[in-house]
């Protein structure tokens, strides 16, 4: 995808039986529109209802997070990591401070491995949630939004007591966590965890059995598993064809292999697939989350044998988590320094905005914002 | 039709239930003490360390000291320290480098200012704001 592109010339043609001409158009989305949920731009080019060209445009929320990094040391980053995806804020903590200790070296206590998992846990079914309401919001179905956001509240709720903010968390540091479990907290996420596995099903009830709602999913915005790869989609963007690809059981990290849990895979690829296993990995969050506080440590550290200056040794190294939009990835090259000498963040919305255009190409007006919401984007990621 | 009556039962059931929003600003909100709203800061127990400003990932905190008034005593005690809250992100970082905890997170959250002078916060300003403080730092 290019930063800005020019549409091409508009084309005229004349009806050879009636003699009317008609003539293509370029019709302006956003950089502020609301089923874009960001600043981002889409110049399309419409022949009737019929998408011809679509030309994206990007960079509005452009923050050049990866240049201002050089210039912070280790700690100072973890902030900055909050405002890349900032849906799923913990994840991206993670993935930084992973790759750090990844590279030096660093053992995690099991406490604080723990609550990192049930933090990241709890924070895909918050992105999830605002995902599912804001996509049928975009659908045109209003109260979907307000039951998913009463729900999220009680995450985000969750979330101010355990580190004091609810979205912009910094709650995970280089070899452990900020914070220990509050006192009752961890039973009041049991709770959560009772009541969110009541809840699901009457999403279902509301949403999923609609037939307004499933004719306008289903084989809308398909594509197929080699495409997938093409374009390097990941997530469910890649699930949704079929390929059983999920980090945290292929590649695992933090403590993912000691859980039982499902891949939701479908084969269709189409935007009804992707609605359907964003909600089927809610499922297996809850799943996760039901084992890990039953195993939850009673007591222990939550910070690991940590140097008081972060100084990662002089090499480079990638690693890569399963967020909830896809693989998230940091590369760091390290001089040695207490600041990185480069660091590069592997942003899945990026990666997986890239198809939009193909997509896009062909397909009625009216199914822009279904096809563009199914891709589950954040533009703060999108732009970094 | 089926799926669509469901949906509907759904609502209308959900049409009796308490209701969830809570009527803010008239009735305040309260938030949990690990909390981070505005910073209050105490004099008397900074020793100038310049921890705070260098752990800064905006560098939003300036601050200058003086040598100690008695002159039997070594060190220095704090003459400015101002954040500019223009471009603070709360992150919580000068809180948890601070040695004597001089400067410490409260609940107050409620920040909006008609003009950003307003928004430079100095010293006078920041000792005043001593609700609501909080405790675990």
């Amino acid at each position: 995808m290019q930063m800005r592109t020019e549409p091409t010339a508009l084309s005229t043609t004349i009806s050879p039986d009636t003699g009317i001409r008609t003539e293509e158009m370029l019709l302006n989305v956003g950089p502020q529109h609301p089923s874009t949920h960001g600043v981002f731009r889409l110049i399309v080019k419409i022949d009737g209802e019929t998408i011809t060209e679509a030309n994206p445009v990007i960079g509005y929320l452009h923050r050049g997070t990866e240049k201002l990094a050089e210039d912070l040391n280790y700690t100072q980053i973890i902030p900055y990591t909050d405002r890349l995806d900032y849906v799923s804020a913990m994840t991206n903590n993670y993935v930084l401070c992973h790759a750090v200790e990844t590279m030096m070296g660093l053992e995690i206590p099991e406490r604080a491995e723990f609550l990192r998992l049930i933090a990241m846990e709890l924070n895909r079914i918050a992105s999830h949630l605002v995902w599912w309401g804001t996509y049928l919001l975009d659908i045109g179905a209003m109260s979907p939004f307000l039951y998913a956001f009463r729900d999220r509240e009680m995450i985000l709720d969750l979330f101010n007591e355990l580190c004091g903010a609810r979205m912009t968390f910094n709650y995970m540091r280089i070899g452990g966590v900020k914070w220990d479990a509050p006192p009752g907290w961890i039973d009041k996420v049991k709770e959560f965890v009772q009541y969110m596995k009541k809840q699901l099903p009457s999403y279902h009830n509301l949403v999923t059995g609609n037939e307004i709602f499933i004719n306008r999913l289903k084989g809308i915005g398909k594509f197929d598993a080699q495409t997938a790869l093409d374009y390097s989609l990941s997530g469910v963007m890649l699930r949704c064809t079929g390929i059983r690809w999920d980090l945290r059981k292929d590649e695992p990290y933090c403590i993912y292999d000691r859980f039982d849990f499902d891949v939701p895979v479908a084969t269709e690829g189409d935007c009804m697939a992707r609605y359907l296993l964003r909600m089927a990995e809610i499922e297996q969050s809850l799943r996760i989350l039901e084992q890990a506080l039953e195993q939850f440590p009673s007591e222990g550290e939550i910070m690991g044998k940590v140097p008081r200056v972060i100084r990662p040794p002089v090499g480079e190294t990638f690693v890569r988590i399963e967020a909830p939009r896809g693989e998230i990835g940091v590369y760091i090259a390290s001089q040695g320094k207490d600041k990185p000498w480069r660091l590069k963040f592997r942003r899945p919305s990026f990666n997986n905005l890239q198809i939009l255009p193909e997509l896009l190409k062909g397909e009625n007006i009216a199914n822009m914002v279904a096809i563009l919401g199914s891709i589950d984007i954040v533009l703060g990621e999108v732009d970094a | 039709m089926l799926g669509f009556a469901k949906g509907l039962g759904y609502t209308l059931k959900k049409l009796s239930e308490k209701k969830v929003t809570h009527s803010y600003p008239d009735v305040p909100y309260p938030m949990p003490p690990r909390f981070r709203g505005i910073q209050h800061f105490s004099p008397e127990k900074c020793i100038v360390c310049n921890q705070c400003a260098r752990i800064c990932p905006t560098q939003c905190i300036q601050l200058t000291g003086k040598p100690h008034p008695d002159p039997e005593k070594k060190g220095k005690i704090i003459d400015t320290y101002d954040i500019n809250f223009e471009i603070c992100i709360l992150c919580d970082l000068c809180t948890e480098v601070c040695p004597t905890e001089a400067i410490v997170m409260t609940n107050n959250f409620e920040l909006a200012a008609y003009s950003r002078d307003e928004l430079y916060k100095d010293l006078k300003w920041l000792d005043d704001n001593n609700t609501n403080v909080r405790e675990e730092n």
